[in-house]
């Protein structure tokens, strides 16, 4: 009971998972995890092709500030086409 | 080891106050906060009650963990009969009220009837004290926490109030704490104004005995620094709140323009960096700021740099500001993001609801649906920042024929307006979506449906679902603390799994509810942090309760369960659009248009979101019409409520 | 000359306002949580977002000392830090009175006062301040680390200077 068990938690055996320096593409269906170059204001997925703007929390830590507009604004709008020419 | 924690009852109507030690069965029931709130709620009031009359009771509440070492117990629980739907009405929110309610002698407080004239609660040292509230009543958020702390002397008292929209019985109006920590959703503010109660002060300096002060401490360092190192609460101590609004914008999950997209396009200005820019050049490098005991420091400090409110002081502003002045109405201004949020801090009224509303009026205007006639001649157009800004005051002052009618909430205000305006309200029981647009992720979509008080994502959305875990990750979690071999899917477009993730993280939130901890602190953001096994042992260091983690799971689907009797009472039925657990048919029926190539041309599916409500009621122990079985009630011990225990 | 060793260094604006070092303390002292019982205690002023921890500040001549007419009070070297023998003090509040910082406290409920004794040299406040508004570091530190910060915004301020009069040309 309690604290007898100095054991790690699930939540804390997990911890090794983290991973540093990357960021995952923000398509689901890519997931592909983008590493940044140091410092890089840009990052675009090899694997499908959407840009993003790229923010530093703090050295070595990228976040996707947000999409490259005019990019990911048209492989939205061709994607968003193609599948609904696919439903009829 | 004895817990020695009080109960108090509070009749506003007569003045009687009686104080009770809250025993410890009962803790083993429900535990404290929000679930024991709700047995009182389900125990302390009657059926089809005015959620505005002297009938509605009003819990409010510290956790079992308030004020102890648990890295941050400084949640306030507020409960009620729901003025916006008519379900539960609940609030919690952050801050340091709590801490202070139970250092003054309570972790419970049960508020009956209603004041002839403007009151206020002084809680100190084991006493409760019903003041005049004449010099305080008109007064907003932050100059009645002062004008309190002035009265009676002394400057650390702390205060939960309610500002004008309160007042002004606003149905979504808050309880609110500091300078932001907003008690927000379902109108608990507007329960405490129509019962002319204007404020709840508190200071104490009596001990809360902790079991094992030392061994405390050493496991307090170790759950901080779990919690701390989490690459999800470096962001938030660093960005707040924000950054999840901009990842979601990002993949495309955010309401734009009520619900016609689901990303708001070019509004880097009001992007996280942006507001942290707008932070660091009016306070400075360190402008974060904390709840009690925390480390993660999620609150961002500004002031207003631009414009009319230039120099004024605020904290936030959170995701859910941006929600509602940026994204749903499509504005992209900071300094109308910052104001507004200065508005509805200092009015003490859900931002949520205010800009969720706000925004269907302006798609009923620019759909004919509202005219100039309706809004006094306001262009209530999207992208009009001025018009958004004077419809947040005209709602708090209930101005105009469209301010009165929508501070009545949207049920009554699509009745009122009339037309289809029903079929464009973005709503769950009453209680408007909040930001974000959950067509391309089902067990988001399922989450919201199904919440108790009313579409929400703080009751149990599995947020961690959008981070693509492997299998093997989801599995630990979800396995534990009661087994589940069911199907799992890293694809958050996915519908497999889903429900259970779902039911998992109702409990899980149910359970930090009734400890009083804050959800960054648990398995809501990041994966990796603490929860059902990580609080057996908290618990047990701080007050020397045993629980096992499977006890604790238990208690949380106990008090989920009594939150659903309540709603079954108040007449939720599975697919009542007004009081079910039911989406808006837009989910349904208009494909998602923007965002990431494959959350693009989505809706639900309303076979498979069928089937995902079904086997969630499965999980629960309810049957196909979402009433518990009597095998349920009787396994949960709920089959002789109201038991009237306390 | 011997070093004067370790003492707390407040830095008021890394201060998040959260109290943590309030709790600990209580409890690590007292085995119980009440900030009122806290030797730490983070001053507000909520309507600007300004938070000063405010500490002992183990004073060379200590007021509370001199002031003490039974001399409980007392300077220990070794941890640089001010001292009060409970049993040679007589609960007079003077050492309360004369305390310039406020950081003399008196608890009511135990009819004692109470200060800033360091952890006896692992300061818990400081233990659990992750942003280090708080931090314990050797004495002669405190001014080199503003030194470097001056200094830093002064040489800032003259590069921004020179660019400034480059970029005039």
């Amino acid at each position: 009971m309690g604290i007898e068990n100095e054991g790690l938690s699930t939540a804390e055996s997990l911890r090794k998972t983290r991973t540093y320096g990357q960021v995952r593409c923000h398509n689901p269906s890519c997931m592909g995890r983008l590493q940044p170059e140091r410092g890089a204001k840009q990052v675009k997925c090899p694997v499908c092709g959407c840009e993003f703007r790229v923010a530093w929390v703090k050295e070595g830590f990228p976040r996707i500030r947000g999409p490259v507009w005019d990019v990911n604004k048209r492989i939205a709008e061709e994607a968003f086409e193609r599948k609904m020419k696919e439903e009829k | 080891m004895a817990l020695d924690r009080k109960i108090a009852y509070i009749d506003l109507s007569t003045g009687k106050i009686e104080i009770k030690p809250i025993p410890i069965d009962i803790r083993r029931k429900f535990l404290g906060g929000r679930g024991l709130d709700a047995y009182l709620l389900y125990n302390h009031t009657e059926k089809g009650i005015d959620p505005l009359g002297p009938k509605n009771t009003i819990m409010v509440s510290g956790g079992l963990l308030t004020a102890t070492l648990a890295s941050a117990t400084a949640r306030t629980h507020v409960m009620a009969k729901s003025p916006l739907g008519g379900m539960v009405g609940s609030c919690n929110m952050g801050g340091f009220f709590a801490p202070e309610l139970a250092w003054a002698g309570f972790h419970h407080l049960v508020i009956k009837g209603k004041a002839d004239k403007p009151v206020y609660l002084w809680i100190h040292n084991g006493k409760i004290e019903i003041r005049d509230a004449k010099n305080l009543w008109g007064k907003t958020v932050t100059d009645t926490q002062w004008a309190i702390r002035e009265e009676l002397g002394d400057d650390d008292i702390k205060s939960l109030v309610i500002g004008p929209a309160g007042e002004n019985l606003v149905r979504f109006a808050n309880v609110m704490t500091g300078i932001k920590n907003s008690g927000g959703r379902t109108g608990m503010g507007a329960v405490m104004g129509s019962k002319n109660l204007k404020a709840i002060a508190a200071r104490g300096t009596m001990d809360i005995k902790i079991a094992y002060p030392r061994e405390a401490l050493e496991y307090n360092k170790r759950f901080i620094d779990q919690i701390t190192s989490a690459k999800v609460n470096q962001t938030q101590g660093t960005l707040g709140t924000p950054f999840i609004w901009g990842a979601t914008n990002s993949w495309g999950g955010i309401r734009c323009r009520n619900f016609q997209y689901n990303q708001q396009l070019y509004c880097d200005d009001i992007e996280p960096e942006a507001i942290d820019e707008a932070c660091t050049e009016t306070i400075g490098p360190y402008h974060m700021t904390g709840c009690f005991g925390c480390q993660v420091h999620c609150r961002a400090k500004y002031k207003i740099p631009t414009g009319p409110y230039a120099g004024v002081y605020d904290e936030g502003p959170e995701y859910t500001s941006q929600g509602a002045f940026c994204g749903e109405p499509d504005c992209r201004s900071l300094e109308t993001l910052l104001v507004g949020n200065h508005l509805v801090n200092q009015f003490g009224m859900d931002n949520l609801e205010t800009g969720s509303l706000i925004a269907w009026a302006m798609e009923l205007y620019e759909l004919g649906i509202l005219t100039d006639k309706e809004t006094d001649g306001l262009d209530l157009r999207f992208g009009n920042d001025e018009a958004l800004l004077e419809m947040v005051k005209r709602i708090c002052f209930r101005k105009g024929w469209l301010g009165d009618t929508l501070a009545e909430g949207g049920l009554i205000a699509s009745e009122r307006i009339g037309k289809n305006s029903f079929d464009y309200l973005i709503q769950v029981k009453g209680v408007s979506n909040l930001h974000s647009d959950e067509r391309a992720t089902p067990a988001l979509a399922l989450n919201i449906a199904t919440a108790s008080r009313g579409s929400d994502h703080l009751r149990s959305r599995p947020a961690i679902d959008l981070y693509h875990l492997p299998v093997e990750v989801m599995r630990k979690i979800y396995s534990s603390p009661v087994p589940y071999d069911g199907p799992l899917s890293s694809e958050h477009t996915e519908y497999i799994g889903k429900p259970w993730q779902v039911f998992w993280h109702e409990n899980c939130y149910m359970a930090v509810d009734c400890l009083g901890i804050c959800k960054y602190h648990t398995t809501f953001l990041g994966a990796t942090l603490p929860n059902f096994e990580d609080w057996s042992k908290v618990i047990y260091l701080n007050t020397g309760l045993e629980f096992t983690p499977r006890e604790i799971w238990d208690i949380a689907e106990r008090c989920n369960m009594i939150e659903r009797l309540f709603n079954l009472r108040e007449g939720l039925k599975r697919e009542d659009p007004y009081r079910g657990d039911l989406l808006n048919h837009r989910y349904f029926d208009e494909p998602t248009r923007r965002g990431a190539p494959d959350v693009v041309g989505r809706v639900i599916d309303r076979e498979k979101f069928r089937k995902m409500v079904d086997e969630f009621y499965e999980y629960k122990g309810l049957d196909k019409e979402g009433i518990p079985k009597p095998e349920t009630l009787k396994r949960l011990g709920l089959d002789k409520e109201p038991s009237h225990l306390l | 000359m011997e070093p004067m060793g370790k003492v707390l260094a407040i830095t008021p604006e890394k201060c998040t306002g959260c109290r943590l070092c309030e709790l600990v303390c209580s409890v690590f002292h007292d085995g119980v949580s009440n900030a009122a019982r806290s030797r730490i205690k983070v001053v507000k002023w909520e309507s600007e977002g300004i938070y000063v921890p405010m500490s002992c500040q183990q004073c060379q001549d200590a007021p509370c000392m001199i002031v003490c007419p039974v001399k409980a009070i007392s300077r220990d070297e070794a941890l640089n830090r001010v001292m009060v023998n409970h049993d040679i003090c007589i609960g007079c509040r003077s050492c309360v009175a004369v305390c310039p910082f406020g950081a003399m406290g008196f608890n009511v409920i135990d009819r004692k006062n109470f200060k800033c004794d360091l952890c006896d040299g692992d300061p818990q406040c400081v233990r659990f301040c992750e942003v280090k508004a708080v931090d314990y570091v050797d004495a002669n530190q405190v001014s080199l680390a503003k030194k470097k910060a001056a200094a830093e915004k002064i040489t800032a301020a003259q590069r921004q200077a020179v660019a400034l009069a480059s970029e005039s040309h």
